[in-house]
């Protein structure tokens, strides 16, 4: 009997208890052992519970308290909507650290990332919100159809949906003190959110990943080329993550085995004559074109304009266009460029992307911001100016 | 001919120096630099230049429109280097022209003068690049470490020689006040011609001044409508009286000359000559605010949204300038379309000297100078931060702000040439939906 087959046995043995959420308090842990953890558990709360395995590392469990389905309905429509969340120790203090991923990108996009927030941050909450077609699904009432409205309006709504869904689910009384992060198409949604003001005061500033208008409305023109260009479908999950790795679009390996199983769904069956197994994308990208160009147009001036404070990280210097070059040189805005990363900052140096976004919170964090004093209080003061 | 000439010479035919030239070359700026204080005392007539940013072409232009070195004594502060593709030579030859002509210019340190920005921001690389290591990157930033934080300009004189250049466009001459008497601000195009001057107002007492900045001077002649030029109501005013002609004394109070603005940990002068100023620029603290920070109209302190520094307002600056007998504060930092822009009553003003930043900004860029008080035997009185001439109320003080000094801004256009040499485009990003 070989070791390793010894191993594979032994390792089946014990019985398995159910993957355990992490808890809200400690962050650190990840082991699914005792605990059953029903505080945190709800009526829409859906754990893995089919299997006995214990969740793999790269499970969403091991990143959040929870997943959330939220329904809600419209004459024109019904959306089922799809976050992961971990609720912040105190909702009146917060953070609440809200995440919109990118087109054909997952709310697992920023597991890496959640995780080593919590870690810097443990009384902070974060929500990890997944678009139509990208792990929510917005309906017709009529025909039963996916509605394929992709325009940044319907994105945006769909965003503040969630949030307010959310807020609902849980019975906070407000919106927690809020700091919005997008990556791409995610970064043009939460720039309209705070252009919109869709937050009001909760929101305490925006972060935008690697998006910036001139360039990527500069880039939208090769991007039919590198969709076509992408692998239709893989014989397994592994196979497509090792495809994320090996081509460098994500630079992370750990991040990409948690992140890229969230970007694939099987087969459909007509497929499968040829092929027992695999896999295909599950955000068809070809529907979203129409919708490009709008995503991207007057993403500059509505970040430089929007209220509150204002974060973009980027992967590379050269990506600012004229108008955030100007602006940023006349310190409208703070930027941090991660030379290092790939266009996934934020799963290609999750603890670096931590580290900033930890930096801005705290230093915009108007529970314990202060400044110094105004002259005319040291006046006031008697004090010496 | 000696080495230095040699590499003056070659610097400003845009070639590097040898890395052995390099380290030599920074080792004797060092042994200048270390002798300077954190402010360093420099006598008018000066020329004030803003942020540089490799932008070697343009800086020639600036030489060309100021007067080279050392006819025309200059003051640097701060952002030689980054962005631009020229951040090396740029620095290397200010920083030749600081060890051959050590009283004709002066350097202060910018944000960008620092380790972690540059290896973002483009001079790592650009070093690594034209020398195959990183051992000139670190020659400089060793350098930057001994480079003075502000400047302290004293015997600008209020009065301005006005120069008997034509006017750029004689439609407007019924704007411009030809009398050239009591002038306190020209403005000059590239060609030395005279695109705008402003006269000292009179303060008119008991106002609190119309607070309308010199925020849009019509600075370039593209800009200039006869109709906008501003006649008497745009002209800014600082003065307790018009009629400066006084022959005992006519010099003004000091001018502070540093790259971000005020701290507030910096409520004089000598509390920055206190710094320990030999290390990299830190996160946070009196060094790290006045390398960073904004003037804005707010009022007191406030965030910055740069991530660094501090946001200060009109009384902040009032009331440091009137504590240390300063009659103005000169800053770079921040890019400004027109090249400069005076805020707060004139108490402090913004001076960008490099032209279509980035290649791509589309703004024209300025060089500020600031003449010498001719009177009382050319004797300046040191006016920097008196102990005890602070007291009462700021109601009281407010009447006792030091007149400007002639203030003569040169305004030029990125020379032409600058787009040559540029490396190739970067390829657009794979992905980015």
């Amino acid at each position: 009997m070989s070791d390793l087959f010894r191993q594979s046995i032994n390792k089946e043995t014990p019985p398995r208890p159910k993957p355990t959420p992490i808890t809200s308090t400690d962050p650190d842990d990840n082991s699914s052992s005792s605990s059953s953890a029903d505080s945190t558990a709800s009526i829409n709360t859906v754990r893995p519970t089919s299997s006995e395995q214990p969740p793999p590392p790269e499970h969403w469990s091991n990143y959040f308290a929870q997943e959330l389905y939220l329904s809600s309905s419209t004459p024109t429509s019904s959306a089922t909507y799809h976050v992961y969340l971990t609720p912040p120790t105190d909702p009146k203090k917060g953070p609440l650290f809200i995440t919109h991923h990118g087109a054909g990108a997952s709310g697992l996009s920023f597991a890496l990332l959640a995780q080593n927030l919590r870690h810097r941050l443990p009384e902070a909450g974060i929500l990890s919100l997944e678009a139509r077609a990208h792990g929510s699904v917005v309906k017709s009432p009529e025909d039963d159809k996916e509605i394929p409205d992709f325009s940044i309006t319907t994105l945006t709504a769909d965003a503040l949906a969630m949030i307010n869904l959310t807020v609902a689910h849980m019975t906070w009384p407000t919106l927690p003190p809020s700091i919005l992060i997008g990556h791409s198409l995610g970064g043009a949604v939460v720039t309209q959110l705070a252009t919109d003001f869709a937050l009001g005061t909760a929101l305490v500033g925006y972060c935008v990943l690697d998006v910036v208008e001139g360039s990527a409305l500069e880039a939208l023109g090769h991007m039919q080329t590198y969709l076509a260009s992408r692998p239709s479908s893989f014989a397994s999950v592994d196979e497509a993550v090792a495809w994320h790795t090996r081509t460098r679009t994500i630079r992370n390996a750990e991040s990409a085995k948690v992140s890229v199983p969230g970007l694939l769904k099987p087969l459909p069956p007509s497929s499968a004559e040829s092929k027992a197994s695999g896999y295909t994308w599950q955000t068809n990208l070809a529907t979203t074109t129409p919708y490009w160009p709008t995503w991207f147009t007057d993403l500059s001036p509505h970040f430089l304009t929007a209220r509150g404070a204002k974060l973009l990280i980027l992967a590379g210097t050269d990506r600012l266009d004229r108008e955030l070059m100007i602006g940023q040189m006349q310190g409208k805005f703070q930027l941090t460029v991660i030379p290092e990363a790939g266009h996934f900052v934020h799963e290609d140096a999750p603890e670096k992307v931590g580290e900033v976004v930890e930096g801005f919170w705290r230093r915009n964090d108007r529970g314990s911001m202060v400044l110094p004093m105004k002259v005319d209080q040291m006046l006031a003061k008697g004090m010496k100016v | 001919m000696s080495d230095l000439d040699k590499a003056i010479a070659q610097l400003r035919a845009c070639r590097p120096i040898p890395e052995s030239q390099v380290r030599e070359l920074c080792y004797k700026a060092r042994e200048l630099l270390i002798e300077e204080g954190n402010v360093v005392c420099v006598d008018a007539p000066v020329t004030i230049c803003g942020d540089i940013h490799g932008q070697f072409h343009d800086l020639m232009e600036l030489f060309r429109v100021g007067g080279d070195v050392p006819e025309t004594c200059y003051l640097f502060m701060g952002d030689f280097v980054d962005r631009g593709f020229y951040s090396l030579e740029s620095f290397l030859l200010l920083l030749c022209l600081k060890v051959r002509y050590p009283d004709r210019i002066t350097l202060i340190r910018g944000n960008h003068e620092s380790r972690q920005i540059t290896t973002v921001y483009g001079f790592y690389d650009e070093c690594l690049r034209k020398y195959g290591s990183a051992n000139v990157w670190r020659y400089c930033c060793e350098v930057f470490d001994y480079l003075a934080l502000g400047a302290l300009i004293i015997g600008a004189s209020t009065d301005m020689q006005p120069t008997d250049a034509p006017l750029v466009d004689p439609n407007s001459q019924a704007h411009v006040p030809s009398d050239a008497t009591d002038l306190e601000i020209e403005i000059l195009n590239s060609s030395g011609q005279i695109i705008n001057r402003f006269q000292r107002q009179p303060r008119q007492s008991g106002n609190s001044q119309d607070l309308s900045q010199l925020s849009n001077p019509p600075s370039s002649p593209s800009q200039t409508q006869p109709d906008q030029t501003p006649t008497r109501s745009g002209a800014p005013g600082t003065s307790a009286t018009s009629n400066s002609g006084g022959s005992a004394s006519n010099s003004s109070g000091a001018v502070l000359c540093v790259h971000g603005g005020l701290s507030p940990l910096i409520d004089s002068i000598d509390k920055i000559r206190l710094l320990d100023r030999k290390q990299e620029v830190p996160h946070e603290g009196a060094m790290c605010d006045l390398l960073w920070s904004d003037p804005d109209e707010i009022e007191g302190w406030g965030l910055s949204p740069r991530g660094a520094g501090f946001l200060f307002g009109a009384d902040i600056v009032k009331c440091f300038n009137q504590k240390n007998d300063l009659s103005l504060i000169c800053r770079a930092h921040q890019l400004v379309m027109e090249g400069f822009k005076e805020m707060f009553d004139n108490t402090i003003v913004t001076v960008w000297s490099a032209p279509n930043y980035c290649y791509r900004c589309g703004n024209v860029a300025a060089i500020l100078e600031l003449g010498e008080d001719g009177s009382n035997a050319g004797y300046a009185p040191r006016t920097n931060g008196d102990v005890g001439r602070v007291g009462g109320p700021l109601a009281e003080r407010g009447q006792d702000l030091r007149m400007g000094p002639g203030r003569r801004y040169r305004v030029f256009e990125a020379a032409p040439q600058d787009s040559r040499g540029m490396p190739a485009k970067k390829p657009v990003a794979d992905y980015f939906l």
